[in-house]
């Protein structure tokens, strides 16, 4: 009884849910302010995306009258929703353990992928012309950024199974526990590519420049989610911003999850403070200095240089068994 | 990629670039075509203003009891061009340097330049005409005489009298 | 606690340009307001943004030409309530100096209810953010 209870308090408080939420639109918004400083502007305080979003809720939802109507309002649903169950499965080191069962690596892909499902359902539900082709190419982009990060996984996976007797362990505490004992796999030289190719997998997922295809602004009206206003607007916003927590509590548990002794609060500031690097120097400083790319560009590119760095990890953890 | 690097180092130490407004002064360059001010004094009411005006904007027009014309510019066709500035005689009409332009829709049709000018009766024959601004003999004479202010006072029929014959 | 809602909602008002057959010196006037650095109007809040779904505060140019009239007039009922109209340049409110041409319908107001004027041609960026300042305050009041 009391794990359920606690089960519903870690989807509902803490980390998914209310902290999650803050957590997320603290750092969009200090996203935000960074790069207007880099483009010599003051830009909005960082409190901006709450307001934001109290905004939207003071909105009218106007919805088109040839719309699909059940699948219009069940995508921001879906993807709002699996993105909070995902925040759980994230271990932070030293403040919670995450999910203790083996497999939650493979879960937390799946996961991964529904809030794109969520913006291609709510883009073909809009009955609009740029809505459809916000779905299709989210199709591709979608298709060929999982390719690296598939790859990514399966080495990480690989390497910590191997190391410690079995085949290859997809459970993350695991592998959060192996770099506990055996020093962080950030500083192993033969997962530098590996980290670069997820790196680089970052603004592809998270549809920031020089890759926010789907969503553009000036091409397509702003694509899947153009017909969204008012509270499903800011469904989507707020699944944006936990997808960003999600991705990033990967990054640090997959490749340096070390925390700075044994006190609670130390460890979630030691924690804040890894996401927000990691926020600057994969998402702030490639929007602010680079422009959009085509799609079959973009289609080529994770193709080729990701996918081959991450193998070239996986073949490097092969010979060193 | 690391010429941008040093650009964004630069961007970060030199700090915004933004213009303070609203929240400060702004600069204002010297010339800016703003809003009109209409000096009733120096008008001759030769028209040439409201012939010229891109937007429709002037109009003069006597009113109902034939006491003077009056002179109105409604800001919400005017664009500012500062054809009516050039092409006045005496420089009555003149473009300010305030841009502070913006207004609720409740005031559009205040949004005006309003003037009068008083018709004063002939010296000789006291039919009403608009007095003559010192400023158009400024324009027309190199040193205005006692024998010119005389004239100046005079209809345009009693000065043709006097000067002809 | 409306009150309160309304305080915090005020200051996120996004914005969205409708050209209804402008000569786009507003328009370029509207772009140097948003892009360039010197007149960030980030700071107040505000985002352009692509969709008119997501607007608040609606900025017209433009003459409202014969051509256009019906798109725009379709246009302006998807954005949702409540929201704000500015008309930006003499050309809205008035005609400005194509009004006597036969390709114009008349001033914006006949067909939209506008709310805050900003006349020039094309006003200053400064005037704009004039306007901007004015409209919030309208909005603050339909939120």
């Amino acid at each position: 009884m009391t794990d359920f209870v606690q089960l519903i308090l870690n989807l509902l408080i803490f980390p998914g849910g209310l902290f999650a939420v803050a957590l997320g639109l603290f750092l969009m918004g200090i996203d935000r302010k960074i790069a207007a400083r880099l483009q010599r502007r003051v830009g909005p305080p960082v409190y901006q995306p709450f307001i934001d979003l109290v905004k939207l809720t003071r909105k009218e939802m106007v919805v088109p009258g040839t719309a699909h109507l059940q699948a219009f309002w069940f995508a921001p649903l879906l993807g709002f929703a699996g993105m909070m169950a995902a925040v759980t499965l994230i271990p932070i080191a030293g403040v919670y353990q995450g999910f203790k069962y083996s497999g939650d690596l493979l879960v937390l892909l799946y996961l991964l992928a529904l809030p794109a499902i969520a913006l291609m359902i709510g883009g073909s539900a809009s009955s609009s012309p740029f809505g459809a082709v916000g779905f299709s190419r989210e199709m591709v982009m979608m298709m060929s950024y999982e390719l690296p990060l598939l790859v990514v996984l399966v080495t990480i996976a690989l390497k910590v199974g191997l190391a410690t007797g079995g085949i290859a362990t997809f459970s993350l505490s695991e592998i959060v526990q192996f770099q506990l004992e055996n020093g962080a796999l950030l500083f192993d030289y033969t997962m530098l590519p590996a980290l670069l190719a997820f790196l680089v997998f970052i603004p592809g997922n998270m549809g920031v420049v020089p890759f926010d295809i789907p969503e553009a602004e000036t091409e397509i009206v702003e694509g899947p989610i153009l017909e969204y206003s008012g509270t499903g607007l800011a469904l989507f916003k707020l699944m944006t911003s936990l997808k960003m927590i999600v991705v990033l509590g990967l990054a640090i548990a997959l490749f340096f999850p070390t925390p700075l002794g044994k006190n609670f609060l130390v460890n979630l500031l030691w924690f804040f403070l890894k996401c927000l690097v990691l926020m600057v120097i994969a998402i702030t400083v490639v929007r602010t200095s680079t422009g959009r790319v085509r799609m079959d560009q973009a289609f080529k590119f994770y193709l080729r240089y990701p996918t081959v760095l991450a193998l070239i990890s996986l073949v490097l953890t092969l010979l060193q068994r | 990629m690391s010429s941008f690097l040093k650009i964004a180092i630069r961007n970060l130490l030199k700090g915004p670039s933004t213009d303070t407004y609203p929240y400060g002064e702004t600069f204002v360059p010297k010339g800016l075509r703003g809003k009109i001010k209409y000096n009733a004094k120096a008008c001759v009411a030769c028209r040439m203003c409201e012939h010229v005006c891109a937007g429709g904007a002037i109009q003069i027009r006597e009113v109902s009891d034939k006491s003077g014309l009056e002179f109105i510019l409604w800001h919400n066709t005017c664009a500012f061009c500062g054809l009516c500035e050039h092409y006045c005689p005496t420089k009555a009409i003149r473009l300010t340097e305030d841009y502070h332009t913006a207004h609720r829709q409740e005031d559009k049709y205040r949004y005006v330049e309003k003037g009068f000018i008083k018709y004063v009766p002939c010296a000789s024959c006291g039919t009403p005409m608009v007095p003559t601004a010192p400023e158009l003999l400024n324009v027309a004479y190199d040193n205005v005489n006692k024998d010119i202010e005389r004239l100046s006072k005079l209809c345009s029929k009693c000065r043709k009298e006097k000067v002809c014959g | 606690m409306k009150k309160l809602l309304q305080k915090i909602a005020k200051k996120s008002p996004w914005l969205y340009r409708i050209n209804a057959g402008s000569c786009n010196g507003c328009d370029v006037e509207l772009a140097t307001t948003a892009c360039i650095p010197r007149y960030d109007v980030e700071r107040l809040g505000c985002k352009y943004c692509g969709s008119p779904k997501h607007a608040d505060i609606v900025l017209i140019t433009g003459p409202l030409t014969a051509r256009v009239k019906e798109k725009v007039l379709r246009l302006y009922d998807e954005i949702p309530d409540p929201k704000v109209t500015v008309a930006i340049g003499v050309c809205p409110i008035s005609g400005g100096v194509f009004r006597d041409s036969y390709a114009i319908t008349g001033p914006i107001d006949n067909f939209i209810p506008v709310d805050v004027n900003v006349p020039g041609c094309p006003p200053r960026p400064q005037a704009i953010i004039d306007g901007i300042v004015e409209a919030i305050k309208i909005w603050e009041t339909r939120l």
